[in-house]
């Protein structure tokens, strides 16, 4: 019999299951069904802040077409919302009572962004206040979108990886920005205090106001008004602070939920080896992730398994990076090893220059990089990453040298003065310094060393060596 | 009297003068003023090319067959007769017992295409088997693959090299072009002159990357993450040409699509190569009005080749480049006839002027002109790994071959994971190899045939451009020396072939140009005498009667080779490298060239003038101060099929994460890995996981020093 798999959700998670499924050839030997809420063709949530700013056209995000889906037979429903999972019948409800059954189903819900409690952010009809904005999805963004030209000033509520994202977006449009987090520092999820008075001052540089410590009570028409007595007169509220896994469904189905749908190594729920779930709303060995790759790892996992299988998830190393013009943050690890003191058994090596406004922070254990804070300065990002994900046990000077820059080298001029007479001048026809200080005339050392006659690369110098008389110079 | 020809070694095949002064050979440059589009017109050569005539009347060479005794392992000098008369005797008595693909050939891509267009008719006709192919194989096979697949057509520069110098912005992919074909490196330097921008991509900052403006180092074999990464840029910004998009190709939106997924700190995670660095090359390319993108043997030789060639033709594609003038993609072919090579029948999938050999309408054409019955040619053969790998194996699928005859090619330096092929190849009934000195694969071979070499014969080449150039003889080879061509005849006459086996390259060429009209390698408008008057033809050139075609220099102005004449763009996904850093194997090891060598040396390493240091291990000083690896120590390089030593070479040049060693000697290639490329069969040789250390802590430890002892 055909395999049903039905797939809860279209975000990330489910478009890369979908992919992985397809590469398996599982859409030929099944039948899989997508059921999406956004009336969108499933797109790259996490470049939503670059719609915003401007660097990437809404078109360019899109990730599959739902001609993809038809041409490989995957049933693609849009504007679909599932309300009930029946198990004993195998079957989804849909919001018009239908029903949809399933062999395999896959939770892929994703999260959905919590209300802070301000009063005033609601209406009496129970829509948003005209002034507020969530920013999850593509109809926020572009509502957002739609309301900034004529907007002065914004409000970002939430110092996170995405309210710092968002308010340099609204920054880059010209829009005066302030954020406002409740905790004592910005990203207080991913780094430590220092590193987010590091990030605070950047930011001010920018021409972007921070409150920390403060929370926003009340949206009044003087505008949003915080615990701490100001007052912030704005046109949009832009509200990123809190999310939580979308476990509804789950919890409705009887199956067990923590923070995220409770899955074992397998990706299956531990109450019903029939439902998996991936991506935002799975908690596996006590953690939700928020992140992309995780939730990309899990989709491939997943997909093996549907294939017939035996892949195991067994969690994943995390590097959190922000998209933002003019502010650089990169945080690798678990949060754990990034937002206090060092842990136990590692060591620390760290560069800071709070003038320049960036601190670098390796954490390591055993000669391998088991954390990172990189603030300000990315240089490097690309080979401390390679060290992290591939667990490489450094020598003990590596992580400093890592941290430091290299001197900057001659230049070219004053290298070619001070060339030893024995130092290979023309590579093309093997010809050394100093049988081009033999010769009068560039011509001459043409014609006799045949220097410069390969790829000419050595022309200037050959030129230098013999124009500037340094025949005189010893080596 | 002087000879105008060319050199002996890459693709380049730079002009070259040949005077004889009394013993001596005398090189020079020469310049090639008939052909306006010539990148060597202008006399250029590196120090192979001015050191070339080196091996003439080299104390090594072999002038007479040599036959070993495999039982008491000695050799002795044979004649002709007798040698070709054994080889013969041998080849039919192992065909009647095993059928005809039990014998195999194994060309190469520095053979004439004469001798390359022979030996597949020789494999074809006399020795009925499907078994042959080549090491260009292992050189240009994945841009070849992907040329077809997006283009419809594989000639490594659609355009003339020079043709670089009117680019805005010039991306090389994996070429180290400054030291692997010098002379070509002149014109990136005019390129830049004239305000253009060069960009090199390769995990080393090599000789050609101080040329660039912006040099980019990614992790070996990432070359497909970064090429997805530099697309999804182009398109999140409406730099896209969709003009030239919707009208000249076709498969644009699922690739788009696909590239969504590829933003930039995530090509920044797989590649190592910072965000900031990506978004520049894609600024670079969008805000130029011609740009070219050349890929080089660092981007295919990868088990995923021929997808990452597709991937930077994709993001040519989609800025509208194939077609315009200075502007393309472009593949910088190695070997000096890898283009010619795979043109006429080398291949094991191929038939004469890039004919497919199981295309019914190919067979036929191609047995008309050798008066043979279509039928009687064999199919599709192993690829040149496969072939290798299948050598004296016995299997329920059937035998691998039992003999090979070996021509151009010295394997047991260049294949992939050469300590298994070497086995392979001691387990054949009969190994021949032709060769101008012993080299490491004749020592291990039951004939060796002394050949011709370069100077002491002619034959046509066709160079990286797709341009047909002319060899000529300028001295007389030594006696006791023959040509490639009188072996291929000398056993196809023994063997009772039919058709005709002329040992004169005039007449080949004549009979392969028949060959190939009407293929996509037309070379049917070209004569000897119009390469000589015109300083090379480039092909597609017809005959078309009394108006002679002029050749092509450029392709894909109007259209593309397939059917409907559009370009395809392909979506490909990235897998990464079969091999990845692990605990036992914690780094990256990649392979190349060195500018005073040449492949697997058997020619300049035996040229005294050319520096012959040896291998080395090269790495970075983080990489050093590790595993406290001094510069000149000998270090150990293991990975999971060899291992080899070799002194350090300390170098900030190289990414800390990755060692590199030059594979002209026996030892890189008994380290690289032989995965395959899904469809060019090329093997992954430019990454794998190895571990280095050092030499003295590997050997036994040496004895406690008795107190006050000395040395």
């Amino acid at each position: 019999m055909t395999e049903r798999i039905v797939v809860v959700g279209h975000g990330m998670a489910a478009v890369r299951l979908v992919e992985e499924l397809v590469a398996r050839g599982v859409h030929r030997t099944g039948h899989i069904t997508v059921l999406g809420e956004e009336p969108h063709p499933p797109y790259n949530r996490i470049l939503l802040s670059a719609v915003l700013e401007g660097t990437h056209r809404p078109e360019a995000i899109t990730l599959r077409s739902p001609e993809w889906y038809a041409e490989h037979g995957v049933e693609l429903r849009l504007g679909t919302r599932v309300v009930d999972v029946h198990r004993e019948a195998r079957e989804v409800e849909l919001a018009d009572r239908q029903l949809v059954p399933y062999d395999r189903l896959v939770l892929a819900t994703g999260s959905i962004p919590t209300l802070p409690p301000i009063r005033g952010l609601v209406r009496v009809d129970g829509q948003l206040h005209e002034k507020v904005h969530a920013f999850r999805s593509l109809d926020d963004c572009a509502r957002l979108e739609r309301a900034v030209p004529s907007a002065r000033r914004a409000v970002v509520v939430g110092g996170g990886l995405l309210g710092l994202q968002v308010a340099r977006a609204l920054s880059v449009r010209g829009v005066e920005t302030e954020i406002v987090e409740g905790a004592e520092h910005l990203l207080r999820s991913h780094v430590d205090e220092k590193s987010g008075a590091i990030l605070r001052r950047s930011l001010t540089r920018l021409g972007t106001t921070v409150y920390t410590g403060a929370r926003a009570v009340r949206l009044t028409d003087d505008g949003l008004r915080l615990d701490n007595g100001y007052t912030l007169d704005s046109d949009l509220i832009v509200l990123t602070a809190g999310g939580r896994p979308s476990i509804n469904l789950a919890r409705r189905a009887g199956l067990s939920t923590r923070r995220g749908v409770v899955v074992e190594d397998t990706l299956a729920s531990v109450d019903d080896e029939r439902i998996h779930a991936i991506g935002d709303c799975a908690e596996h060995d006590g953690r939700t992730t928020g992140f992309v790759p995780p939730a990309w790892e899990q989709a491939e996992i997943l997909a093996d398994r549907l294939a017939g299988g035996s892949a195991n998830y067994d969690g994943h190393r995390l590097v959190a990076r922000l998209r933002a013009t003019g502010l650089d943050v990169a945080v690798l690890g678990d949060p754990d090893l990034t937002t206090g003191p060092a842990p136990e058994g590692a060591e620390v090596v760290e560069v800071a220059n709070p003038i320049a406004g960036s601190r670098r922070r390796l954490v390591i254990r055993d000669g391998v990089v088991v954390a990172a804070t990189l603030v300000g300065d990315l240089s490097r990002i690309g080979l401390i990453t390679q060290a992290f994900d591939r667990g490489t046990v450094l020598g003990d000077h590596e992580p400093g040298a890592l941290l430091m820059g290299y001197a900057a080298g001659p230049s070219p001029d004053q290298a070619a003065q001070a060339l030893p007479d024995d130092a290979e001048v023309c590579a093309c026809a093997g010809v050394s310094a100093g049988r081009i200080r033999a010769c009068t005339s560039v011509e001459e050392a043409r014609e006799t060393t045949r220097a410069t006659t390969g790829c000419g690369g050595c022309a200037s110098v050959v030129r230098t060596l013999i124009e500037n008389g340094l025949r005189a110079v010893p080596s | 009297m002087a000879t105008a020809t060319h050199c002996p070694y890459c693709s380049l095949q730079c002009g070259m003068t040949l005077t004889r002064q009394g013993r001596s050979l005398e090189v020079d440059a020469r310049a090639m003023p008939a052909n306006p589009h010539s990148p060597i017109t202008e006399g250029a050569l590196c120090r192979k090319g001015w050191t070339a005539a080196g091996l003439r009347g080299h104390r090594e060479r072999i002038t007479t067959p040599m036959l070993r005794d495999r039982d008491v392992g000695g050799w002795r000098a044979a004649s002709w007769d007798e040698a070709l008369d054994l080889i013969a005797d041998r080849l039919r008595a192992l065909r009647e017992a095993h059928g005809p693909d039990t014998n195999a050939v194994f060309g190469g891509g520095g053979l004439t295409t004469e001798k390359a267009y022979q030996l597949g008719k020789f494999t074809r006709v006399a020795l009925g088997s499907s078994q042959i192919d080549y090491n260009g194989r292992w050189c240009m096979s994945s841009a070849a693959t992907a040329g077809n697949r997006a283009f419809g057509l594989d000639r490594g520069l659609p355009f003339p090299l020079a043709d670089i110098e009117g680019t805005d912005v010039l991306v090389l992919v994996g070429s180290n072009l400054a030291e692997t074909m010098p002379p070509a490196a002149r014109h990136l330097d005019r390129l830049r002159e004239r305000g253009g921008r060069v960009v090199v991509i390769d995990p080393r900052h090599t000789a050609t990357a101080e040329r660039a403006d912006l040099a980019i180092q990614p992790v070996p074999g990432t070359d497909l993450a970064l090429a997805l990464g530099v697309l999804h840029l182009l398109d999140a910004r409406g730099a896209v040409a969709e003009e030239y998009v919707a009208a000249r190709t076709t498969g644009w939106d699922d690739v788009r699509a696909s590239v969504a997924g590829w933003w930039p700190e995530r090509v920044e995670r797989v590649t190592g190569v910072e965000a900031t660095v990506l978004r520049e090359l894609a600024d670079l390319l969008a805000g130029a009005d011609r740009a070219m993108i050349l890929t080089a043997r660092g981007a295919e030789q990868q088990r995923q080749g021929t997808a990452t060639v597709l991937a930077w033709i994709n993001v040519a594609l989609a800025l509208g480049l194939p077609g315009k003038e200075y502007a393309g993609y472009g593949c910088l072919t190695g070997q000096g006839n890898g283009q010619g090579g795979r043109e006429h029948g080398q291949k094991a999938d191929q038939l004469p002027g890039y004919r497919m050999i199981e295309d019914p309408a190919a067979r036929a054409h191609v047995a008309g002109v050798w008066g043979v019955d279509p039928d009687s040619l064999p199919g599709k053969g192993r690829s040149a790994y496969e072939l290798l790998d299948a050598l004296g194996t016995r299997s329920e699928d059937g035998d691998g071959p039992r003999s090979l005859l070996v021509f151009g090619s010295n394997i047991v330096v260049s294949a992939p994971r050469a300590e298994h092929v070497t086995e392979r190849l001691e387990a054949l009934d009969l190994l021949v190899v032709c060769d101008l000195v012993m080299s490491e694969t004749a020592a291990l071979a039951d004939v060796v045939l002394p050949v011709t070499q370069w100077a002491e014969e002619s034959g046509t080449m066709t160079n990286l451009e797709g341009r047909v150039i002319l060899r000529e003889r300028a001295i007389t080879p030594p006696e006791g020396v023959r040509s490639d061509l009188d072996v291929i005849a000398g056993l196809a006459t023994r063997l009772g072939a039919p058709s005709t086996w002329s040992t004169e390259p005039e007449e080949i060429f004549t009979e392969l140009r028949a060959a190939s009209a009407g293929g996509l390698a037309d070379y049917s408008g070209i004569t000897y005498d119009r390469i000589r008057a015109e300083d090379g033809v480039f092909w597609p050139c017809p005959d078309t009667g009394a108006e002679a075609h002029p050749g092509t220099p450029r392709l894909f102005g109007e259209r593309f080779a397939h059917p409907d004449g559009r370009a395809r763009f392909k979506t490909v996904e990235y897998v990464g490298p079969a091999e990845e850093p692990s605990a036992d194997y914690p780094v990256h090891l990649t392979t190349g060239r060195v500018l005073g060598q040449y492949q697997s040396g058997a020619q300049t390493r035996r040229i005294k003038e050319l520096p012959d240091d040896g291998p080395f291990v090269e790495l970075h000083p983080l990489l050093a101060d590790r595993i406290g690896a001094v510069d000149g120590e000998a270090l150990i390089v293991t990975t999971r099929r060899g291992t080899m030593r070799a002194p350090a070479r300390v170098v900030r040049t190289i990414r800390p994460d990755t060692v590199f060693v030059p594979f002209h000697w026996v030892g890189a290639n008994r380290l690289t890995n032989d995965a395959l490329d899904p469809s060019s069969r090329m093997p992954e040789f430019k990454v794998c996981a190895a571990r280095v250390e050092l030499a003295v802590e590997v050997a036994a430890p040496a004895p406690a020093q008795p107190v006050g002892a000395t040395r």
